[in-house]
């Protein structure tokens, strides 16, 4: 009852009883790892400072619901002027991708807001910890993007310009459809990530999710207190883009 | 195959010596201190990576007058505290403030060094002392989890507070001028401000005096004797003096001119 027969649908049953079996062996694993602990939780101290998580959490919504939008753009940019015929600008936006791919992102949170963001006279460390996440993320999604523009075979494009489809058509009607299809799995990893990655702007001073837990927890001294609700309040976020992309995968499921 | 089996023997042997001389004498367990090494003079690593500092040296005292072997182990300041509740620190020597609230999870030593806080200002601003930064749209930076930081949460109330991981990065923030001032320990700032002349003055005069101790867990009373018959000892021979000849000669002999005493 609980394998799937080749070709045949899985019984909403079959589902069930998987994920109850699924749900049980984990609860089992982490009750016994916390049974074994000797701690004394102290959740009394954590409650008190509830508005705090709140207020964090709600930093690191704004942070990375800025910052995935503007990467969406930045990649999209960056994947078609890796692709331009214009060599500077060819070659523009592929130093820009090895360049951040290839340090880490403390490093460019730090040179960004003391070097570059000073410099050019913008102060606020909100707006410049989430550019930075943005130009970070970007360098990755452009990368995926590009693969995924380039997983199209040329024959493609002829058969599209045989048809008398311009260029921007063909973007619009052959490729991009399939890429989106293709893209929906690594585009949420990458969106999950941007979400963590928020908690690195901590070093700049930026309040969000993870800095206000940490402080919380030099406050009480309760560290496992402190840090649970922040994993429960990553996967509130993070949960709901899986979502959104199991969904979307289906949507964009045509038969090739 | 003959060498291993050899040596399978010798291992025996070499075990069963060593579980006889267990019971004969019982061997010093390690006495492991928690500290983070990012506070010199007290805490800091030499070129090698090797732990040194005032507080390393009296950590060194206190394992040799103990006949315990010394374990130093570096953490972060705001872990310190949890790895000490969960047993996996005996002590923490890491330029540690008793607090009141501390001393709700921890016991503290006797204490043996006293400092107090004040404050790095950009080189613009007009303050003359704390209750000129308690205003809206100022901005005070404080590191993560010392006691600075739990004086700007409660007192500072108009200001706005920007927390830190790194003393570096506040520090980075006054002589930018993001900051209006950092609250931290007087010894601290003034090098701060030795480094900064150019963008940064100090307020040396403490708003908040404090005094150091060793941290040990409530669970360990008979190390804290142990522990406070080392500091009263310590005291009387002259070991603090001699720790404070060696890592903060030179602030020494500012800070007694400005009329400020370090040892307790």
């Amino acid at each position: 009852m609980l394998m799937q027969k080749r070709g045949q649908p899985v019984t909403l049953a079959a589902q069930l009883l998987s994920w109850c079996l699924v749900g049980l062996l984990m609860a089992a694993v982490f009750s016994f790892a916390f049974s074994q602990l000797k701690y004394g939780w102290n959740w009394a101290a954590i409650w008190e400072y509830r508005q705090k998580f709140i207020n964090g959490w709600l930093v690191t919504v704004a942070i990375s619901a800025a910052a995935l939008l503007l990467s969406l753009l930045i990649g999209l940019l960056t994947a078609l002027a890796q692709r331009s015929s214009v060599l500077p600008l060819r070659y523009l936006a592929v130093l820009y991708v090895e360049a951040v791919r290839g340090t880490p992102l403390l490093v460019q949170i730090l040179i960004f807001f003391y070097v570059v963001a000073s410099a050019f006279g913008l102060n606020n460390r909100y707006v410049a910890g989430a550019l930075t996440l943005s130009l970070f993320a970007g360098a990755y999604l452009s990368e995926m993007i590009r693969a995924g523009i380039e997983s199209i075979r040329g024959s493609q494009r002829e058969s599209a310009r045989a048809i008398g489809l311009t260029q921007l058509q063909t973007y619009r009607y052959v490729i991009y459809p399939q890429v989106v299809r293709q893209l929906i799995p690594p585009l949420t990893g990458q969106f999950a990530s941007i979400i963590k990655d928020s908690s690195l702007l901590s070093i700049i001073a930026v309040g969000e999710f993870t800095l206000n837990a940490q402080e919380v927890n030099a406050f009480t001294y309760s560290t496992l207190e402190s840090y649970l609700p922040l994993a429960v309040g990553y996967l509130l976020l993070t949960l709901p883009i899986s979502l959104v992309s199991r969904i979307l995968e289906r949507r964009f499921h045509f038969a090739t | 195959m003959q060498f291993n089996r050899r040596a399978l023997l010798n291992t025996f042997i070499a075990t069963l010596a060593s579980t006889s001389a267990a019971f004969a004498a019982e061997p010093a367990k390690p006495l492991i201190v928690g500290m983070e090494l990012a506070y010199p003079p007290f805490e800091m690593t030499d070129t090698s990576g090797k732990p040194t500092g005032f507080s390393v040296d009296l950590a060194t005292d206190l394992a040799r007058s103990l006949g315990r072997p010394l374990v130093i182990q570096n953490t972060s300041f705001d872990g310190l505290i949890p790895a000490l509740k969960t047993g996996k620190i005996d002590l923490v020597i890491s330029s540690m403030t008793a607090t009141e609230e501390r001393a709700k999870s921890i016991n503290f030593s006797d204490r043996y060094f006293s400092s107090g806080l004040c404050l790095l200002l950009k080189k613009a601003s007009t303050a003359k002392g704390i209750a000129d930064l308690n205003q809206a749209g100022v901005k005070v930076a404080v590191k993560k989890g010392t006691t600075g930081h739990i004086y700007a949460m409660s007192q500072l109330k108009n200001a706005q507070v920007l927390v830190f991981d790194k003393e570096s990065a506040a520090v980075l923030e006054v002589s930018q001028a993001k900051a209006d001032a950092f609250i931290y320990d007087q010894m601290s700032n003034y090098r701060n401000w030795q480094r900064n002349q150019e963008t940064t003055r100090t307020l040396l005069e403490p708003f908040q005096k404090e005094s150091w101790a060793i941290g040990i867990s409530k669970d360990n009373s008979a190390l804290k004797d142990q522990v406070n018959q080392f500091i009263k000892s310590y005291r009387t021979s002259g070991g603090f003096d001699k720790l404070g000849d060696r890592y903060l000669k030179e602030m020494n002999v500012e800070f007694k001119r400005l009329g400020y005493s370090f040892f307790l």
